[in-house]
């Protein structure tokens, strides 16, 4: 019976690495018996020599400061606007119709199609990348903050009411903290968003960063670096996606997700 | 022995149930030793504290659980799994949301191969003794709680089985609805003389609807005590009697 | 969402508010750039953007490549690229759901997978493949797939155990259990799945599109640029959020034609 089907193995834990162990095999043996020509389809092994050697630690750490540092800093003046608007949009109904009609015109264009514009407007720098990252994180966190604000629980309103809080204060106090879950939600998404995106840019348009490494090695012909790179864009989304959970977890929402149990 | 299972359609003997959570040892008893047996056309109700084993109990007579140790046996056959002798209602009615209540009542007629004209039949026939005539398209989200738990009565019975389970049917409702589903069950039961093993946590339901009552203390879920109603229905739940038996089931529990 | 256009529905004033606000910014900028305070190169007026919009559509740009042809060469791309998805997330995602030990297996690897930022494989696609459609297509397989597996596999797993029970204790065996109970319990994750895989397709495919081809509607915003023509640029993006507008709208129609249960009272009724 299903119900028992856990204790027979009694080490979950080494099931989940299985499915890596399997993949790294099969990827090691297409590859090392030629089924497909070993210069394009490499195995895990040259492409971790490759790692080694062709990419030191050094540009490596730089390529992946620079597209770092466009994430966070595209991110965080998305971020904050986007929960400021939100939060303005929210509480002041007339000044959130005004904000929402352009924004919600302006929505539907993914940010990747603003690329062409932005590098006319900004040039081929850091703004032009940074104001991508900036839309991709923007939109999501203002929609989530809105829809938060929308959703807060009127008891907490009079509660907040009854206590003499009024006006500023209490947005600050009650309704802002109160939508504290659905701005986590919009941050979540809008990372993954920035992250994408940056990547994007720095495919199209860069001469550092993650996305230019891996275009450069293209040209290269080094396809062990692509995949390196790859991999290495891969675990640093799963790392910063696990830290800002972590954030927010442990410091803004442990009440509500203390109830919740996540 | 024998004239026992002719008497007893349901014998429980001694039933034992314990989930583990990985290490064989390291488990939690929900039930221990029970045992108890059921008449043919009886009305049984489980009662006790939530969390005593008795959902747990109606499970494994379904056949969706097997138990640890013991065994149940339906006319002197062993349950093993779920079959048409048995029918069941749950809390939340359980009724499928992709289904409007004539296909959530034919599906059970539908697998066994019934044809469609016997299907509908039956179903119009069902649906009438429910009290629902004229919903027969609509789906389960534009019903109403009360209406809900007809559709899954009436579902339950469309596979005729001879048992109809039971497990807190009344207990998502509302306490007015509820009482008129009290009736309302007990109304179609008497029309359609099934055995019923009705669970619940309410003693006054239990006293309201039940021939007998199996009170099950917790911690493990065990048989504390038995009871039987020697009231006539429709019986009143002010009267004397009732609190009687209220009392002295609510000690009982405690 | 769904919240916000039901106040819309009651409110004609924010309505009224809302298309004010948006026309006065029109009539702002048209203004700007007639005083000559926004150059007409660096950002068009609402008047060139619409005769651009108008150019794309009937001249095309470049010259010959109108809108339609670029709208067939994007959809075309998407929809090979979904349905390879689909065709392969679907089944697996039903086969892990309902199976703990390829769940345990799988889940790590998927979400490894789903992290890899879709468009960094586009160099290694064009190195394997060259810059074919089979690369594009491919790369939006890859970004639509994880989606739709993961809302498959949490559909499966998701479901109610009541209706599993329910299944049982009504006498379905294990093929009626399978195509009754279990596909239409899980249908509406699933469709989550489906529905958020467009969004990723129509955003991984604007992005390809900038890279090697002149075909497409990312192709058409990134050429326009090489032109100094910004408002073919201006007018694609526009072009570019009908389009992904249009498609969210027929998504919502269909949903609601397959899944008529899954949706409350009043909103089938509007």
């Amino acid at each position: 019976m299903k119900e028992n089907r856990e204790d027979r193995f009694t080490n979950n834990l080494w099931l989940s690495w299985m499915g890596f162990i399997i993949i790294l095999i099969v990827w090691q043996i297409v590859s090392a018996t030629n089924l497909v020509d070993s210069s394009i389809f490499p195995g895990p092994i040259s492409v971790l020599k490759s790692a080694i050697i062709d990419v030191p630690i050094r540009r490596l750490i730089q390529h992946i400061g620079f597209s770092l540092f466009r994430v966070v800093a595209g991110f965080i003046i998305g971020a904050v606007t986007g929960v400021i608007f939100g939060i303005i949009s929210g509480w002041y109904k007339k000044i959130g119709n005004i904000l929402q009609a352009p924004i919600e015109l302006i929505r539907p264009i993914p940010p990747i199609a603003w690329i062409p514009i932005a590098i006319f407007w900004l040039g081929l720098g850091e703004s032009s990348k940074i104001f991508i990252i900036f839309l991709g994180a923007f939109f999501p966190i203002y929609t989530n903050t809105l829809k938060g604000m929308f959703n807060i629980n009127p008891e907490l309103l009079q509660a907040g009411r009854i206590l003499g809080l009024k006006g500023i204060r209490l947005l600050l106090k009650v309704a802002f903290p109160a939508t504290f879950p659905d701005i986590a939600t919009g941050i979540r998404v809008g990372w993954s968003y920035s992250f994408g995106l940056t990547v994007a840019a720095e495919l199209i348009a860069a001469d550092n960063g993650l996305g230019y490494m891996i275009m450069h090695a293209r040209e290269l012909g080094q396809i062990t670096v692509i995949i390196y790179g790859v991999i290495i864009i891969g675990l640093l989304n799963l790392f910063t996606d696990f830290l800002i959970q972590q954030i927010i977890i442990k410091r803004k929402l442990r009440w509500y997700y203390i109830t919740t149990n996540v | 022995m024998i004239c026992e299972d002719v008497k007893n359609e349901v014998i429980v003997d001694r039933v034992t149930k314990k989930f583990s959570k990985g290490k064989v040892d390291d488990g939690f008893e929900a039930l221990s030793n029970i045992s108890f047996t059921i008449e043919k056309n009886e009305f049984v109700t489980i009662v006790g504290r939530s969390g005593c084993g008795k959902s747990t109990m109606l499970n494994i007579i379904a056949g969706l659980l097997s138990p640890t140790e013991g065994k149940v046996l339906i006319n002197g056959k062993p349950v093993t799994e779920p079959g048409s002798d048995r029918g069941m209602v749950f809390q939340n009615s359980g009724l499928f949301p992709w289904l409007t209540v004539e296909g959530n009542i034919e599906f059970g007629p539908k697998n066994k191969g019934m044809a469609k004209i016997e299907r509908q039949k039956l179903s119009k026939e069902l649906i009438g003794l429910v009290n629902l005539e004229g919903c027969e398209k609509k789906y389960p989200r534009e019903l109403s709680g009360g209406m809900q738990q007809r559709v899954a009565i009436a579902r339950a019975l469309a596979m005729d089985p001879q048992i109809l389970l039971m497990d807190e049917p009344f207990g998502a409702l509302d306490q007015l609805t509820r009482e008129s589903m009290q009736s309302e069950l007990l109304r179609i039961w008497e029309s359609c003389k099934k055995t019923v093993i009705f669970v619940t946590h309410s003693i006054m339901e239990a006293i309201y609807l039940s021939d007998r009552i199996i009170v099950f203390s917790s911690n493990p879920g065990r048989v504390r005590k038995e009871f039987k109603i020697n009231i006539h229905r429709p019986r009143q739940k002010s009267s004397v009697n009732v609190m009687k038996y209220y009392e002295e089931i609510y000690e009982a529990i405690n | 969402m769904r919240r916000l256009i039901k106040n819309k529905k009651i409110n004609l004033s924010e309505n009224i508010i809302k298309i004010g606000t948006v026309v006065v910014i029109i009539i702002v900028l048209e203004l700007l750039s007639r005083v000559g305070l926004l150059s007409p190169y660096k950002m068009p007026s609402p008047t060139q953007i619409l005769i651009a919009i108008r150019e794309v559509i009937s001249v095309g740009f470049p010259k010959g490549v109108t809108i339609l042809l670029h709208l067939k060469a994007t959809v075309l791309r998407i929809i090979q690229g979904y349905l390879l998805a689909a065709v392969i997330g679907i089944p697996a995602g039903l086969l892990i759901g309902r199976s703990y030990i390829l769940d345990r297996i799988s889940t790590p690897v998927i979400t490894f997978a789903r992290s890899v930022a879709t468009i960094s494989l586009l160099p290694l696609f064009i190195a394997w493949f060259g810059i074919t459609e089979i690369s594009r297509i491919l790369l939006i397989s890859y970004g639509c797939l994880w989606v739709i597996l993961t809302n498959t596999i949490q559909g499966v797993k998701q479901i109610d155990i009541n209706y599993i029970n329910a299944g049982k204790v009504l006498g379905a065996n294990k093929r009626q259990m399978f195509f009754k109970v279990l596909l239409p319990a899980a249908l509406p994750r699933i469709f989550i799945g489906l529905r958020v895989a467009v969004g990723v397709a129509f955003m991984v495919i604007v992005a390809v599109e900038m890279i090697g081809t002149v075909v497409g509607l990312g192709a058409l915003i990134q050429q326009s640029r090489f032109y100094y023509s910004i408002d073919i640029t201006v007018a694609g993006m526009i072009l570019i959020g009908i389009f992904g507008l249009f498609l969210s709208v027929i998504l919502e129609r269909i949903e609601r034609f397959i899944l008529p249960w899954a949706f409350s009272l009043e909103e089938v009724e509007r």
